[in-house]
């Protein structure tokens, strides 16, 4: 009994003092719930989703509007579900590996392919890298700010933000930031679109045989399904920990993530088809162009409503891709990455997110960059290259060795099978007539 | 391994690929994967995986005369036709461990084995090291002509390295690593940490005793405890528990819901769980800090021979057991029955008879000079304490509150000082 004393004694005045505490102080109950609940609202999927609509994806989508009006909204609905299926595939694979999606690649198919599929994804990644400091730098542009003093500006603060690591904390600013795109659905209302119009064009695809046709038409599905876009999910997914227990939430939060970046990527189209389209106004070539379209929700402050919204787009995608490109990079050839941002211990992954940034931020300066084209070509070479990497998901989802129970089902596999497909066909028609048109 | 330095090295990606031959030279086939059986310090060739006119044939290691860059060259021709199994501890090289990641022992870290070098060692060809450089990832890429022209570069001996074998089919738990034992627990949780959650699973099973499973416990981050916790049963983290230090097990179990604390908090030792309690914040002056969770309770419908048994198999303390306690089906505290009159009863009396005192119960938030009035009052030695739902979860006896409530001048000086 002689050591309970000295307990007594270690708390000296607790007696007199002591409050009764209602609750034992270091346990706080329904923790999980929580995390779930945040998980919910500001997930991997969403993030990503949000990051999609970044500059190359404004602009493309406002080019679609101006120059089609709605003739292409039907691809839309597709790409959604495209989307929403890639989507979950890579998140599941990162829940039940624990792996990021190069690290499988490696594993499950060899050095080779894997030094492929992490060419063709570091293609693609620098030049959206530039298209998100044309972005940042058009933005700030609406607001007067030359680009060739906001551009560098923006890279150095990216840099720093994802060396010092309070990454997390600036993601979610960046997400708020992308909440001026919320106008674009009540822009595409009060615009008082023919919705007969809309809703026919939703329904029933209309083909144009034209070669700037299918360019938008590939840009499209290179700007809402990005490479980035699945490589992060899944990154994401293992870096939080997910385990297939927390599978449900996690899918529930790709899909709406999914369907409401898309039902932005909607609203833009509708919005442009319904002022710049019938006003005649058929090819975008400036920033301040494409912000017309959210006049009729915001009159004189449409160009401050876009800029906002275009800047934090760009922002959370010019974080996010170097940080992509460096863990695929890492992945890939097996070095240090992440935990430690020390160029010392982690030099690839750090050089990695710095050359990514400069190289984005050094083209996005040069003057008379055709700025609203740069944007679009660059989603088209994405689109391009996107099956690429469609095709490992598709294949490594699938595989019961890898991924047991949790494979693709035999429905599932086919949805996914038809969006390798046709965004393969696609890739291989813009190859085909762009050669043609050389010749 | 200084001998490995000067022995002719081989690249597996230059074996693999390599024509299979019989002794006279006549080609029979391609090698496709190199099987070697894990456990011994370098592990020994058991035999070749190849394709003869289309179909997967084993080779095994008795009719191999020679390995070389290229080819693979037989003694005799004899193929295992039968599909080919691994047997316990055997690994394909290519597909098991090429392209993988391997724990590097030495530096405490996770390393990918870009290429796996090979030689003759005592008598036979053996893994004598993994390459984890730019050196073999680059002969890999190269097209075959040109891959030899890639110098042997600087490479992770076999020795100190630890190859994950839980996405192997047939090895699974049966390899044991022993190098990991050379690790201090906070390396170990660096690793788990930087590993996938299968590969993290595999180091934590790994680990020798259950001691060093607890110290790495206590150095994971809450996020990696979690997962781990989720998948052992209510004793198994009982027993983790216990040998942690108790701030670091009142931090592991706030990480769990509130059902499944209690139901381990049940299963520690009763000197842990009182620890863990304390400090979880139960203010120590309050029924939650003073109780203990020994105590007997037994279902009112129990007889008091099944008491007594009861008593006599938990090895509860004297002091706890001054009165039993029986509840209804709903594990609700029901009644009280002391020692005395538990021993005066018949032994197929049912306790929901004798039990004819109205337990004195008290919250967890009860402070201490409440308790002592109710002791007082009532003229107890011990009272129970329930939880939520009227639930027994522990028990405050009369010397821990005396221990509170002596006067401070009252009490010896060397207890003052006197250690557990």
């Amino acid at each position: 009994m002689a050591g309970r004393v000295s307990a007594a004694k270690a708390l000296p005045g607790r007696l007199i003092a002591g409050g009764a505490r209602l609750r034992p102080r270091r346990w706080r109950s329904g923790r999980r719930n929580r995390v779930l609940a945040a998980l919910a609202f500001l997930g991997p999927g969403l993030i990503a989703a949000n990051a999609g609509n970044d500059a190359g994806g404004i602009a493309t989508y406002s080019a679609v509007g101006a120059t089609y009006g709605y003739d292409l909204l039907w691809m839309m609905v597709l790409i959604t579900i495209s989307l929403i299926v890639v989507q979950e595939m890579a998140a599941r694979m990162g829940a039940v590996t624990g792996k990021g999606l190069a690290e499988l690649i490696r594993e499950e198919y060899g050095v080779r392919w894997s030094l492929f599929a992490t060419v063709s994804v570091l293609v693609a990644n620098v030049g959206i890298c530039i298209s998100e400091f044309v972005g940042i730098g058009a933005a700030l542009g609406l607001a007067g700010v030359p680009v060739q003093v906001s551009v560098p500006i923006a890279a150095a603060a990216v840099w720093l933000l994802l060396m010092r690591g309070s990454y997390r904390v600036a993601e979610r600013v960046f997400v708020l930031m992308t909440i001026p795109f919320f106008a674009y659905p009540i822009a595409a209302v009060l615009a008082r679109p023919e919705w007969g119009h809309v809703g026919k064009a939703i329904i029933a695809p209309s083909l144009h045989a034209s070669h700037a046709y299918l360019f938008l038409f590939i840009a499209t599905a290179g700007t809402t399904i990005t490479p980035f876009m699945q490589l992060y999910v899944q990154s994401a997914v293992v870096e939080r920990g997910v385990s297939t227990n927390e599978l449900k939430a996690e899918r529930s939060e790709v899909v709406t993530g999914s369907i409401f970046a898309n039902v932005i990527a909607l609203s833009i189209i509708i919005a442009t088809g319904a002022t710049l389209y019938v006003h005649g106004e058929h090819h975008i070539s400036t920033a301040a162009q494409a912000a017309k379209a959210l006049e009729p929700f915001a009159g004189r402050y449409a160009e401050v409503l876009f800029g906002i919204g275009l800047l934090g787009a760009s922002l959370l995608a010019a974080a996010i891709l170097p940080t992509t490109a460096a863990y695929v990079i890492s992945e890939t050839f097996g070095f240090e990455k992440g935990i430690s941002r020390n160029p010392k211990e982690a030099p690839v992954f750090v050089a990695t997110i710095t050359v990514l940034i400069a190289i984005g931020a050094i083209v996005a300066i040069i003057p008379g960059l055709p700025v609203i084209s740069l944007l679009i070509g660059v989603q088209v070479v994405n689109g391009a290259l996107l099956p690429i990497l469609l095709i490992f998901i598709w294949r490594l989802a699938a595989s019961g060795e890898l991924m047991g129970e949790y494979r693709n089902g035999r429905a599932f596999n086919v949805i996914a099978g038809f969006t390798v497909v046709a965004t393969s066909t696609l890739s291989i028609l813009l190859l085909a007539i762009t050669f043609a048109s050389i010749a | 391994m200084a001998a490995t330095q000067s022995l002719p090295i081989m690249h597996l990606s230059l074996i693999t690929g390599g024509v299979l031959r019989d002794g006279a030279g006549g080609q029979l086939g391609r090698v496709d994967d190199v099987v070697v059986r894990l456990g011994a310090d370098y592990p020994v060739v058991s035999g070749v995986l190849a394709t003869v006119a289309g179909r997967r044939v084993f080779v095994p290691a008795e009719v191999v005369r020679e390995i070389g860059h290229g080819y693979v060259e037989l003694s005799e021709v004899r193929l295992d036709l039968r599909p080919f199994e691994r047997r316990p501890e055997e690994v394909l090289l290519k597909q098991d461990v090429l392209d993988r990641q391997l724990i590097n022992v030495e530096g405490a870290r996770l390393v990918r084995t870009n290429e796996i070098e090979l030689a003759r060692v005592d008598g036979w060809y053996r893994v004598v090291g993994v390459d984890t450089g730019l050196r073999g990832l680059t002969r890999r890429v190269l097209p075959r002509r040109l891959a030899p022209r890639v110098q042997l570069g600087r490479f992770l001996d076999w020795a100190s390295v630890e190859p994950f074998t839980g996405h192997v089919p047939t090895v699974r738990l049966r390899v044991p690593h022993p190098k990991l034992a050379r690790l201090h627990p906070a390396q170990l949780a660096d690793l788990v940490e930087a590993a996938s959650h299968r590969e993290g699973e595999e180091i934590m099973s790994a680990l020798a005793d259950e001691e060093l499973e607890a110290d790495v416990f206590e150095e994971l981050d809450p996020q990696h405890q979690r997962e781990f916790i989720e998948e052992r049963t209510d004793a198994e983290v009982a027993a983790v528990l216990a040998r942690m230090e108790s701030d670091d097990a009142v931090d592991m179990l706030g990480e769990l819901d509130e059902d499944r604390r209690r139901r381990i908090l049940e299963l520690l030792p009763p000197l842990q769980a009182r620890r863990v309690r304390a400090l979880a914040g139960y203010d120590p002056a309050t029924a939650g800090g003073l109780m203990s969770p020994d105590f007997v309770c037994l279902y009112a419908t129990a007889t008091k021979r099944e008491a007594v048994g009861r008593i006599r198999r938990d090895q509860v303390k004297p002091n706890s057991v001054t009165s039993i306690f029986t509840m209804n089906l709903h594990r609700r505290l029901q009644g009280e029955i002391r020692l005395a009159d538990l021993i005066r009863a018949e032994d197929d009396d049912v306790l929901a008879d004798l039990a004819t005192l109205k337990p004195r119960v008290v919250s967890p938030d009860t402070e201490v000079e409440e308790i002592a009035r109710l002791m007082t009052d009532y003229d107890l030695t011990i009272v129970a304490v329930t939880g939520a739902k009227g639930e027994l979860i522990g028990v405050v006896t009369v010397d821990d509150v005396l221990e509170l409530v002596l006067p401070r001048g009252w009490r010896r000086r060397f207890d003052l000082f006197g250690g557990e």
